[in-house]
This record gives structure tokens, sequence and C-alpha cells, in this order.
């Protein structure tokens, strides 16, 4: 018998939840987290190295949370963020068409914009783990001295929460580009590190035409001096405004790939 | 009804070597990568670098029509080995030529790894080094179209529009060194893009990591020299090391204050370590645990 | 008997590439074959009446509704593609189990399912070892298992006996007759007419793109036998065997080759003619190397049939 369930949210949750289940479990056990998870812990060891310098060198002079902050956007937000969105993201709808996996998950009795969905969804939570096991540690390390001042637990806070808003954000673009174009990676890393870099050097509006500035408006400005080679010309946004902005693209995109997913002809092929 | 006994028998046919078994690899590598219509769009692009520095050369020798080029300018269209070094090494051509790599050589062996089309090469009258010369030469063939060749072409017509050769008496040795720097850069990007294609079956993992790790080794130096403010730290850099190594060749002064054996010698251990892993990695047999 | 699945003009290019062109039927609960050589269109028609891709032109209905985009009907269907892909790193049991948790399944069903599915194909032996380290065998019985572990009224099996050792195959092709008595509807395709010969009466002729014919095996077998069949036998004396079967009625023509060690008989009763030959071997001394039926593949039976 056919089970009838249209109109009913609870059997669509369902549906993602079990996509999620199966993904999350699949993605935690897959080579290419390994990988990622170890490309992620790579600030630790960066940490690690610059503490174990000031001890023995002396110079013990620059904050930790200064470093730390630095280490967010240098590495975080204009790196690892964007490489683990761009691989995760078009791996939701890529790795079933390359794969040639999609006829297990299209012949079963759940909407094809639950598969988007729940893959995102189990994606976006391993990526975020992923990040935040590295900041934390990072953070542990670099503040080893500081570790009592509550101040410097705020600033982990909203720095994690920032970077997971910007891995939630990505991550829907790329599952977006991932289900619209073949060639996912390319047109990803174009995006990533040419138009998302490039456009912040205008002035004015221009730069909110990218996701990194609504994520630099929630982060302090950097001074200039040490790191200044990240400087370009921030004119940031409200943090409403910018929240607001990140949850609005998140949402397009999320429904553009559900839309695509569903409607698109996927010929699988050789 | 007799059965007739069946066994193997000695083949004692003459064994034919090709002279360049590899070659039908290299061939299908070039096509398959001529075959993606986005890389037949994306790669006339990144000739318009060696363009721009072609109508340098025609400028610099006919700087009495350009008046209105005064200062830096006038500087720039100095036609010297620094000019080649400046073409082969700014980080722009680096940055085509990674993605050039991404294109061409991302799946090189891991839609390999991928179909098991391994046990299939291997089965014919080819040895690993063909394999991978196959392979290295589908990207040489296509780093020399940016690098090699234009450089040659530069020096060239540089002696065409000068109508003298001057130019080539001065610097002799110029030739030599745009082949030597473009067989380091297509030596170096080639063992490190087969090294990492060589890791995964996955070809956007491939692509992603050829990417991420050259971006990455930038990002870890400039985080370092903030804080160890030392020329050693550019070691970890990929495109500092070519850069270094790359203005010796052309006998100019290094961007870096450590000798260029260093860089040279990073460059020639990656090449070493993923020629180790590829010869691990590259099997006929594959064994399933 | 109503109809389960109808087609009506089906047609379907892959570029300017002709993959289906007007195809209407019906299909009835049954084992039904879907014949055809590589190439012929098979398995563009099983994934249209799965909707997996959207026909150019006409329409599919599954049970009187459509099929694409309608994930209801998927309750209802199960399907084992051809190709030979699946997520690698899962073992066989997580790939079952995480397949029937989309079909909304209490824990326990799961489970239970999944152990029934998998002892069905005889996997449960092996249902802990990740997939990639499956024989083709094993994987080809885990994509049939997949396909009827939620228990469908309508099973769509691709190619499923490719890749199996005959022992298997004979096991898959029990299974799939087991289920003849259940009112259910199996489609199954393959290019190898024992095979379907072996599960069922009913077949559907396919060939480039085309219904070529359908109905009872046996019509098809006719037209096939109202065709010439050619047998060679490579052996130590062929004047001699071609001497003592040339006067049999059924015997059209005889050819030696030029070697003399080979001859090539037409027949119009291959099977007479295979029961008279070992006697004749025997009875003869002929030293034997080889038998074979040059034209016995189902690419000859179209070419017979399409009059080439």
């Amino acid at each position: 018998m056919i089970q009838k369930n249209t109109g009913k949210l609870s059997f669509f949750l369902s549906s993602v939840k079990n996509v999620y289940s199966i993904f999350l479990f699949m993605g935690r056990r897959a080579k290419k987290t390994k990988i990622f998870f170890l490309l992620s812990f790579l600030p630790v060891v960066i940490a690690f190295i610059i503490k174990f310098n000031q001890i023995f060198s002396g110079r013990g002079n620059v904050r930790g949370i200064y470093i730390f902050s630095n280490l967010i956007i240098v590495f975080y937000l204009q790196f690892l963020i964007l490489i683990l969105a761009l691989f995760f993201g078009t791996s939701v709808g890529s790795e079933e068409i390359e794969g040639q996996t999609l006829t297990y998950l299209t012949t079963r009795p759940i909407p094809k914009s639950a598969i988007i969905l729940g893959k995102y969804s189990a994606y976006t939570t391993l990526v975020i783990i992923m990040m935040a096991v590295g900041v934390l540690l990072s953070f542990f390390i670099l503040n080893l001295n500081n570790l009592g001042r509550f101040s410097l637990y705020k600033i982990l806070v909203r720095d994690v929460v920032v970077l997971a808003l910007g891995i939630i954000c990505y991550t829907a673009f790329f599952t977006f580009i991932g289900t619209f174009l073949k060639k996912s990676i390319l047109v990803g890393l174009v995006f990533s590190f040419g138009w998302e870099n490039v456009i912040q050097y205008f002035p004015g509006s221009t730069q909110r035409f990218s996701i990194v500035h609504y994520l630099k408006s929630l982060l302090p400005v950097p001074r200039t001096g040490r790191f200044s080679f990240l400087m370009f010309r921030l004119e940031p946004s409200p943090d409403g405004l910018a929240i607001f902005m990140l949850f609005l693209i998140t949402a397009i995109f999320l429904s553009l790939a559900c839309f695509l997913f569903s409607y698109k002809e996927y010929i699988l092929e050789d | 009804m007799t059965i007739k006994e069946k066994g193997y028998s000695h083949w004692d046919g003459e064994f034919l070597v090709r002279k360049f078994p590899w070659w039908p690899i290299t061939r299908y590598g070039i096509r398959l990568t001529f075959q993606r219509k986005f890389f037949r769009l994306a790669f006339p692009l990144s000739l318009l670098p060696a363009v721009f520095f072609l109508g340098l050369i025609y400028v610099s020798e006919r700087l009495e029509d350009f008046p209105f080029l005064k200062g830096e300018i006038v500087q720039l269209l100095e036609i010297s080995p620094n000019f080649f070094k400046t073409y082969l090494t700014q980080g722009f051509m680096l940055f085509i030529m990674l993605m050039i790599v991404i294109f061409c050589g991302a799946s090189l062996i891991s839609d390999d790894l991928k179909h098991n089309s391994l046990q299939l090469y291997f089965s014919r009258p080819l040895k690993k080094k063909d394999y991978f010369l196959g392979k290295i030469a589908v990207i040489v063939f296509f780093l020399f179209i940016i690098t090699l060749i234009p450089g040659l072409v530069f020096f060239i017509m540089k002696l065409v529009f000068s109508g003298s050769l001057k130019f080539f008496l001065s610097y002799p040795w110029l030739p030599l060194s745009i082949i030597g720097y473009s067989l380091i850069l297509t030596g170096f990007f080639s063992f490190y893009t087969l090294f990492l294609s060589s890791l995964s079956k996955n070809r956007r993992l491939v692509a992603i990591l050829i990417f991420g790790i050259y971006y990455l080794s930038e990002i870890v130096y400039l985080i370092f020299r903030s804080e160890f403010r030392s020329h050693y730290v550019s070691l970890v850099s990929l495109r500092a090391n070519l850069q270094q190594v790359g203005a010796h060749i052309f006998g100019q002064k290094t961007p870096f204050d450590i000798s260029w054996i260093f860089s040279f010698l990073v460059l020639l251990g990656i090449c070493v370590f993923a020629g180790f892993i590829l010869k691990s990695k590259v099997k006929g047999v594959e064994i399933v645990k | 008997m109503k109809p389960i699945i109808e087609t009506k003009s089906l047609s379907k290019w892959y570029g300017n590439v002709l993959g289906l062109s007007d195809v209407t039927l019906q299909i009835e609960p049954g084992i039904v074959g879907i014949l055809g050589p590589n190439g012929a269109g098979k398995s563009t028609f099983l994934k249209l009446i799965t909707g997996q891709i959207k026909p150019n032109i006409g329409i599919v209905r599954v049970k009187g509704q459509k099929v694409r985009n309608n994930y209801h009907l998927f309750s209802i269907i199960g399907f084992c593609p051809e190709r030979d892909f699946f997520y690698e790193e899962m073992t066989g049991w997580q790939f079952i189990i995480s397949l029937l948790k989309l079909h909304h399944f209490s824990p326990s069903e799961i489970e239970s399912r999944a152990q029934k599915a998998l002892e069905i194909v005889e996997l449960v032996e092996d249902k802990d070892r990740v997939i990639r380290s499956y024989s083709r065998g094993m994987r080809q019985r885990l994509k049939v298992a997949q396909a009827i572990a939620h228990d469908p009224e309508i099973i769509v099996l691709d190619e499923p006996l490719s890749g199996l050792d005959p022992l298997g195959r004979r096991k898959i092709i029990h299974l799939i007759k087991s289920y003849k008595g259940e009112g259910r509807t199996i489609i199954v395709s393959s290019h190898v007419l024992p095979e379907i010969e072996a599960m069922t009466k009913r077949i559907i002729l396919i060939h480039q793109g085309k219904i070529f014919a359908q109905g009872d095996i046996h019509y098809i077998r006719d037209l096939i036998d109202t065709h010439p069949h050619i047998i060679s036998i490579k052996c130590s004396d062929a004047r001699m065997l071609a001497s003592k079967f040339i006067h049999q009625d059924y015997v059209l023509k005889v050819h030696f080759s030029s070697s003399n060690d080979s001859l090539l008989i037409e027949t119009n009763n291959r099977d007479k003619l295979f029961s008279l030959l070992p006697s004749l071997f025997i009875e003869n001394k002929i030293e034997v190397d080889e038998i074979t039926s040059p034209d016995d593949n189902l690419q000859a039976v179209f070419d017979y049939l399409v009059g080439k």
C-alpha cells in the first residue's frame, strides 16, 4: 500500500532526520573527513609553536587573545571554513551524481528536498565540529596564562558563533553550486579566493555582495601593524543586519538547491 | 570421445618494445583535458599575461613612440633577466599554473584509482616508470605552454625587435635559465599534483587539496613571519620557495635573505617524498583489508 | 487484469542519441522480462518507469499515478540498478539498514527486514565486511537485497544476473520466480535470452529504442526457430562427421573450412542436431576441439528478426 503522508510536516522532518543520521554516520567515518580533520588541527600546531616560541624566547609580550583573533581571521575565516564548506557543500549533490549512488536515494519514499536538507545538515554539523575543536584547542594553548579571565571566553564564544554562521552560509551556497554545476569545485575556488577577496577592496555597498563582508562585520576590526596584510577597506554592516543577511543567504541558496535537485534531471554517466 | 588435454605453453614470439610506451597515456590525458568545455574556454585566458609581456617587449624597443611613458613604467620596460624572472615567478602566474594543474592533473591518477584501471595499465607492456612519465608529460605539456614557450618566445622576439644580437651577447645564458626554471616549475608541480592525485579516488577532494595545501603554506608563512620575523620561515611557503629559486636562476637578488639552496632543497624534498609515496600508491593490484 | 504500469508514446533522447522511441505498453502483475541487446534502451525504459529521468515525450503511470517526483510511490517500488556503484565504505549491513531507514520503519522492523533480505541473498555471513571488499557477485546480490528489503509490490531489476556465478544466478532466478505467486509485479531486464526464459514466459523485446515484440516467449521462440542456426565444429575428421548427418532433413547446409579441420552446419532444428552429435563422436572416434554457435546471441536473433 502506498504510504500517503503529504502535507505532514512531521513526515518531512522525519525524512530529513533519517537522511541526516545516515550521512552524519557515513561522514564521520569517511577518509575525506579524516583528512580535513587533520587540516583543521593545523592551527593547533601553529598555536603550539607560537606559544612554545614565546615561552622559550621570553617574548611573551604579545597577548594570546590578539594572536588568537588574528588566527581566526587569517586561518579560519579566509581559508579553512571556505575550503571545508566548499568541499562538503558541493559534496551534498555532486558526490551522489559522481558516485552514481543517487538512484539509491531517489527511489525511496522521501522528498528530494529532504535529501538535500538532511545531507546539508549532516555535513554542516561535521564541519562545525571540526572547526570548533581546532578553535577551542588553539584558544586554550594561546591563552594558557589567562584562562581565568571571563572576558576571553566571551571572545571565544563570539568567534565560534561567527565561524559557525560562516559555515552554515557558505555550505548552503556551495550546496546550491554543487547541484547546479558540474565543475562546482573550480567555480567554488574562484568564488572563495577570487570574488570574496577582491570585492573587499571595493568601497561602499559593493562589498555587501560577498558573504565574508557580513562575517567580518560581526568581528571587531583588527588593528593595523602585525597582520596588516589582512586589512581591507571594511565598511561593516550593523550586527543585526549582518546576521539577518547570513540567514537570508542561507535560506535562499538552500531553497534553490532543493528546487533544482527536485526538478533537474541528472543523467548518471561514466 | 577423447577430450584433448590443454595446458599452458611458453610464448616464443618477439616482444615488441615501443620507443615511447608512455605516449598513449599522455596523448589521452591531453585529449581528455581539451574535451572539457570549461577548460577550452579558460585555457586561452592563461596566455593573456604572456601576450601582455610580449607587448611590453615591443614597447621597449619603440619607447620614442610612447613619450607619455615615464618613471617607473620605463624601468619596467627594461628588458633584462629580471623581466623574465618577473614573468615566471610572479604570484599571479604561479596561481594560473595552480589552476591549470587542477584542471589537467587532479584526475590523472585519482580517476585510474576510482575505475580500477591501474590493473589494465600494468597488464600491458608498460612499466611503472612509463605510467608516471605518461602522466607527468600531460602536466608538462600544459605548463610548458605558459612557461617555457613564452619565455623562449620573449627572448627570440627581443632579438627580432631589436634587430641585433646585443641582447643575446649580454645574456648568453638566459635561454638556459628559462629552460632550467621552466623545468623546475613543471617538475615540482607535476610531482606535487600527481602525489595528491594518488591520495584519493575523489577528484574533487584532490582539486581542493592541490589548491588548499599551496594556499595553506602561504598562510602559515604569513602567520609565522609576523611571529618569528625570520626569513627562514619563508621555507614553509611553496610560493616563496619557487620565487627564491627563480630569482637565483635568473641571476637576481633573492627575495629572502637566506640561501636559495634551502628553498631548492625544500622543493626537491617535496618531489622526492611525492615520488616515494607515488611509487607505493600506484600498484597493479589493490589489496582490500 | 488492471495494468500496474502504463506508458504512452514514451520517448527519450540523450542529446541527439535516441534512448527510447514511442513506447506504448501496459504491464500487468507477474514477471515480465525486458530483453534486448546492449544499448537497446532497456535501462532507459526502466529509469523512465521509476521516475529517475524525464521523458521527452509521453507519459508513465504506475498504479494510475505519475511517477516522477511522486516519492510516495517508492514505498511500493524496489529498484535494482544496473550500474555497480555503492557507498563503498559502508558494510553490507549498514547499507541495507541505512536505505531501510528512509522507508520510515521502526528500528526493530528495520533490523528484521535487513536480516531477512540478507538471508534471502545469502550475504548474512559477510554482512559486516565493507562493500569495497565484496566480490562482483556479492555486490550484485547486495543490490538485489536493497531492492527487496522493504517488501515492495513492484520490483524492477536491471540486469540482476550480470556478474553472478551459475549458482548465484540460479538462486536469484529462484527468488524472482518465488515472487510470482504473490501478486507482485516484477520487471527484469537482460540481454541473455535463456536467463529471461528461465524466469518468465512474458517478454518484451526491445531493440534500438523500440519495442520490437511483446508477448509469450513461445511466440518469440517460434519466430527465432523459423530461422536456421549455424553451428561450428572443429574436430579431427570434419568430412567424415559431415557424411554421418548429411542425410538428416533438418540439416540445411554444410561448409568446410579451407584447412578441412572444421565445418559449419546450418540447421533449422538445433536441439535435434545437438542430441545426435555425442553418439556420432563416440561411434566414429572423432576428437573434438571446439563446438560453437556463432549466431547464438541476442544480437544475431535480433538480426534475424529485423531481417538483416
